[in-house]
């Protein structure tokens, strides 16, 4: 099963109310905000409403808000090879 | 009077600690600091422009396959052409980074990078959670690497494999205790917000820079 990985890329200050309630309706509450939905025509259609608002990536699999974290943060780049004990 | 003159005459005794005039210093600095990977990736890595008389020439172009296989398979390598025109550079050059006595280090920790060489100490920004004193921490993400003539540059990272850098966790070291008082307008009350910071001190122990065999 896949999923629509959705982006709100602009603001929703200062449109109708319609489109305002489209993007709640999906669940984007503030730019940046990344949520996902599985590929159905619903979705598909709520997303058409708002297309110049997100950005859209179909991807495998949902991912949870501590997995999109681990995405955006840098590695830790070192781990302990050696430790004394403790 | 009598100082200034007696200095000036122990300054003409030892003229070694003195650097020579500007005319007398060697003109081929800038030539040597030139890094090796400013080939342009239009440029055919086998012209090497970068290159001057000083350097010698790679003894002998040495397996360019076994070398470039590792830089190729970087992981955050984005332009593969990138990536393809720096692995034979690479190749060529490496044996000559590794030849050369010191080496420099830009490692990435939690992706903010140090520029480090084998004996320096780091007081990381933050305090390491689950380290002690006396660990040794392996190092393996690095943007940098190089020595006094030579750079590999990271496309955005050196490949872990090309290098072997270790630290060894000091200590701890706190900063003075800050006091900020705040306070609120049209009220007399003010609140002193207290902060001590912990930071931790690494050592790097050691820095290697590994070959095709290694």
């Amino acid at each position: 099963m896949s999923f629509f990985r959705i982006q709100l890329q602009r603001s929703a200050i200062g449109l109708p109310k319609r489109t305002r309630g489209v993007l709640m309706a999906l669940g984007l509450r503030k730019r940046s905000q990344t949520v996902f939905h599985p590929v159905e025509a619903q979705f598909a259609g709520m997303i058409l409403k708002v297309k110049e608002l997100v950005s859209v990536q179909e991807v495998d699999r949902a991912l949870d808000s501590k997995e999109l974290r681990a995405e955006r943060s840098p590695e830790p780049g070192f781990f302990i090879e050696k430790a004394v004990p403790r | 009077m009598s100082r200034s003159l007696l200095r000036s005459v122990l300054e003409l005794r030892t003229p070694m600690t003195r650097l020579p005039p500007s005319f007398l210093l060697p003109i081929r600095s800038r030539a040597l600091t030139t890094t090796t990977q400013h080939v342009d990736p239009s440029i055919p890595p086998t012209n090497t422009p970068t290159q001057t008389s000083i350097p010698p020439r790679a003894p002998s172009p040495p397996t360019p396959n076994t070398l470039s296989r590792p830089q190729h398979q970087t992981p955050p390598a984005p332009p593969s052409a990138a990536a393809a025109a720096t692995a034979p550079s690479t190749a060529q050059f490496l044996p000559l980074l590794r030849a050369q006595p010191n080496h420099y280090i830009t490692i990435l920790i939690h992706g903010r990078p140090y520029l480090v060489t084998e004996g320096d100490q780091i007081r990381l920004p933050f305090l390491m959670h689950g380290v002690l004193p006396g660990d040794v921490l392996r190092l393996t993400r690095a943007s940098v690497l190089g020595s006094r003539d030579y750079t590999l540059r990271g496309a955005p990272l050196v490949d872990e494999r090309l290098f072997e850098c270790r630290a060894t966790v000091t200590g701890v070291e706190s900063e003075p205790l800050r006091v900020k008082v705040k306070t609120k307008r049209r009220n007399r009350r003010s609140q002193r917000v207290a902060s001590k910071h912990r930071y931790t001190i690494l050592r790097v122990s050691e820095l290697k820079v590994l070959g095709p065999a290694a």
